[in-house]
């Protein structure tokens, strides 16, 4: 009957300090089981993950990473519900997860889970540095004192992890003695039962995180507040007051419970770090690494995007080729599945560098950058946080900006989000190119190739955008919050492979699934608006099209083809579009022909090329750089018979590039990273308006 | 350095250890003593980011990071 009972235990919920190797443990149990969900009004990720033990199947919840349960940001506010049931469905159980290195630290959350009285189980993970260390954590006093059942583990290396397994099949969890005296007897009986809990500590907590919860409803969260008004209760006191006494608790119980030798990480570490964390080598080695990073990217990127492209290229008309010709045929094979290759496109750089940071990450490297660059950062709002999702923006500003995730204040992490696309990015590149070669002449000067300067110009450009941008950010956007840096730097370990690939796969599907749908409509939209017209005009330059094609011979036929392919994108709604906006393009010195481009590259910068190769009825050839740059070097105003693009048009069409947004996959991703529609279009708007202003003036200066 | 002055975490130059004596009572009071920052605890400076950037410190074995503002908020004394 008891054992009947205990095996209906079936969610339970992972819990513990950061860098103690609670994502391990998790990883270890669920391995490729894991789902990404959201917590309503809450922008962290809930990550669930499905582990099966023998016959049995249990539902594992991997809480963010805390130090304490007191609400300073998201995190916190996520373990407060989740533990507590609110807005979830309650765990059966708790796994706190321990560092044996740091039992004082950790047991101050542990000692509050079990002031939550729910059934609960320490792993002591990290065992083998404890070790190391000379430390010896005698369990059973800890057993005896806390009443929580415990296993000691070194997850990285997969000891103990059997264990782990046992416990929870024999669903071996204990509610463990209460261990905080709070006092406020009346007034926690009070919100004990108006939100029905049943503990003292649960009640406790409920007054603290009252005013930081975004879906308490306001009449809970006034009562709460008169009441503790009512009884003079002051939050920030009750919480330093709880986390002396704990602190003090666990030191004495401590005493007894563990013996050491000695606590200091070993030598090699210590020179790493004389190394790392150089004010000089430091910042070499940080350069060095990351521009091994983008090397790599760039080379082994390359091979499988192309891939991706061609693969969905030879299947949209292989598509168009089977299915009887129709309007649902073209919805198909031009718009849903060159869709979908627009975001499948995007997975080996966001694999690519998430798995080289997460390699960085597990190794405890990262932190040493924060340390490094915070000082350079601050100035312009930013934090030493923000220094590796504004770098991988110049490979993608995608993964860029969902590396934002672990930057913990909001204005900052906003501010990081905002400005990463103004970064040069990869989809860029062939943009510049183009116009490059078109503007700038290819000569030296002072031994130093004028178009490769103008590309290390268009970079300098996007950066000192990027930091521009973050310092008027800084003063326009308001904020409570205050910044701090207050950060463990780890020790030094070899990643696991199990990590790094996991993160790419986790990473790689959040894109897909997430942003995928925003970008899928969106190019459906501008395929829509590109491929369809007012009522008869596609018709008729379809029948004439046939005509002409019919009267043609063949080496007409080609030309024939792509001389209609430009009249039919001109007649579509886009090109309607891109004429109407003409007169307010041509201060920037552009023609309704390049309006059309700037409108369907909106899906991707990258399709500028396309676009113009096709209105300018380059050709099917469009592959062939030289061919586009030498057609459009012949292209003349229909009124006046001046050149198109002129060095004046260039430039200013480059820095209309590199400042617009042009990319509705980054849209996308700041829409699902900010959790609302609100910051994308700010974003989106803003930096349209800023590359108009540019783009002007730039033509002015040049014209 | 028994300049009578009371030294904070800020003012640490040389690797020497001192004792943590009391911390500020600011909103990141909480923050600090639950990274393992209390008083009684010893305290050693371990690198320094230039340009004033923050600190890193020595405390029970663990290497934390703190911005200047915030080492200050640390009273030190010898030990």
């Amino acid at each position: 009957m008891e054992i009947a009972e205990k095996q209906a235990l079936r969610r339970i919920a992972i819990i513990g300090n950061p860098n103690v190797g609670k994502s391990s443990i998790f990883n270890q149990l669920t391995g490729l089981n894991q789902k990404i969900g959201n917590y309503p009004g809450m922008t962290v990720d809930k990550m669930v993950g499905q582990a099966r033990i023998g016959s049995h199947s249990f539902e594992l919840i991997d809480l963010p990473g805390t130090y304490s349960l007191y609400p300073k940001s998201e995190d916190e506010i996520i373990a407060h519900k989740v533990l507590n049931g609110q807005g979830v469905d309650k765990p059966d159980a708790a796994l706190v997860v321990l560092d044996a290195c740091n039992l004082e630290r950790s047991l101050l959350l542990g000692t509050q889970v079990i002031d939550l009285g729910i059934p609960m189980a320490f792993i002591v993970n990290m065992k083998d540095l404890a070790e190391k260390r000379g430390l010896t954590i005698h369990s059973f006093a800890l057993y005896q004192t806390l009443g929580v059942p415990l296993v000691m583990t070194d997850a990285r290396n997969n000891q103990g992890m059997d264990a782990v397994r046992e416990l929870l099949l024999k669903g071996n969890f204990e509610a463990g003695k209460p261990f905080h005296q709070m006092g406020f007897t009346d007034l926690l009986r009070e919100v004990k039962a108006e939100f029905d809990f049943a503990t003292d500590y649960q009640a406790f907590q409920q007054l603290i995180f009252a005013g930081f919860d975004p879906v308490l409803p306001a009449t809970k969260k006034e009562w709460l507040e008169r009441k503790a008004a009512e009884y003079g209760f002051d939050g920030l006191e009750q919480q330093t007051r709880e986390t002396e006494q704990r602190l003090g608790k666990i030191k004495s119980l401590l005493s007894t419970a563990q013996s050491s030798v000695t606590r200091s990480p070993g030598k090699w570490q210590a020179s790493l770090d004389a190394v790392f964390m150089h004010p000089v080598w430091g910042y070499l080695t940080f350069l060095l690494i990351m521009l091994l990073i983008f090397q790599a990217i760039f080379a082994w990127a390359e091979t499988p995007m192309d891939l991706i492209d061609g693969t969905f290229a030879a299947l949209s008309g292989w598509v168009a080729e089977v299915l009887p010709p129709g309007v649902f045929t073209d919805l198909l094979s031009e718009g849903i599945i060159t869709g979908i290759g627009g975001v499948v496109i995007f997975i080996p750089q966001i694999a690519l560098l998430f798995g080289f940071l997460a390699f960085l990450e597990d190794t405890g490297y990262f932190s040493r950058v924060v340390f490094l660059t915070d000082r350079l950062m601050r100035p312009f709002g930013l934090h030493g946080k923000s220094v590796v999702p504004l770098i991988s923006g110049m490979a993608c500003a995608i993964p860029g900006i969902m590396a934002t995730r672990n930057i913990s204040n909001t204005k900052e992490r906003l501010i990081t989000i905002l400005v990463t696309p103004w970064m040069s990015c990869s989809a860029r590149l062939p943009v510049y190119i183009i116009l490059i070669g078109l503007t700038v002449p290819d000569s030296t000067w002072l031994g130093i190739n004028l178009q490769a300067l103008a590309l290390l110009v268009m970079y300098l450009f996007g950066t000192l955008f990027t930091l521009l941008g973050a310092l008027a950010l800084k003063y326009v956007l308001r904020t409570k919050e205050r910044s701090f840096l207050m950060t463990d730097l780890p020790i030094y370990r070899m990643p696991r492979w199990q990590t790094v690939l996991l993160t790419m796969y986790n990473k790689s599907k959040i894109f897909v699934l997430e942003a995928g749908k925003v970008i899928l409509t969106i190019s459906i939209v501008l395929w829509v608006l590109a491929s369809y017209g007012p009522s008869g005009q596609m018709e008729t330059l379809n029948a004439q099209k046939e005509e002409a094609l019919a009267a043609a011979s063949e080496e007409q036929k080609h030309e024939l083809a792509s001389e209609f392919a430009s009249k039919k994108l001109e007649a579509s709604y886009i090109g309607l579009l891109g004429k109407a906006i003409e007169p307010a393009l041509r201060p920037l010195g552009y023609d309704w022909k390049i309006g059309i481009a700037l409108l369907t590259s909106f899906a991707a910068r990258e399709v500028f090329v396309a676009t113009v190769a096709t209105i300018y009825s380059v050709g099917e050839d469009v592959e062939d750089e030289l061919t586009i740059r030498e057609k459009l070097d012949k292209q003349v105003h229909a009124d006046t018979g001046e050149k198109v693009f002129t060095r004046a048009t260039g430039f200013s069409l480059m820095v209309f590039y590199a400042l617009a947004m042009q990319c509705m996959s980054t849209v996308a991703v700041v829409y699902r990273e900010t959790k609302s529609w609100k910051w994308p279009l700010i974003q989106t708007i803003g930096m349209t308006i800023v590359a108009y202003l540019g783009a002007l003036v730039t033509y002015q200066l040049f014209a | 350095m028994t300049t009578g002055i009371p030294m904070t975490a800020a003012d640490l130059r040389t690797d020497l250890s001192y004792e943590i004596v009391s911390i500020a009572n600011t909103p990141l009071l909480v923050r600090m003593m639950e990274m393992g920052i209390l008083p009684g605890k010893q305290i050693r400076l371990f690198k320094k980011a230039p340009f004033k950037g923050p600190m890193a410190f020595l405390i029970d074995g663990n290497i934390i990071a703190l911005r200047i503002e915030e080492a200050a908020l640390i009273q030190l004394k010898e030990v």
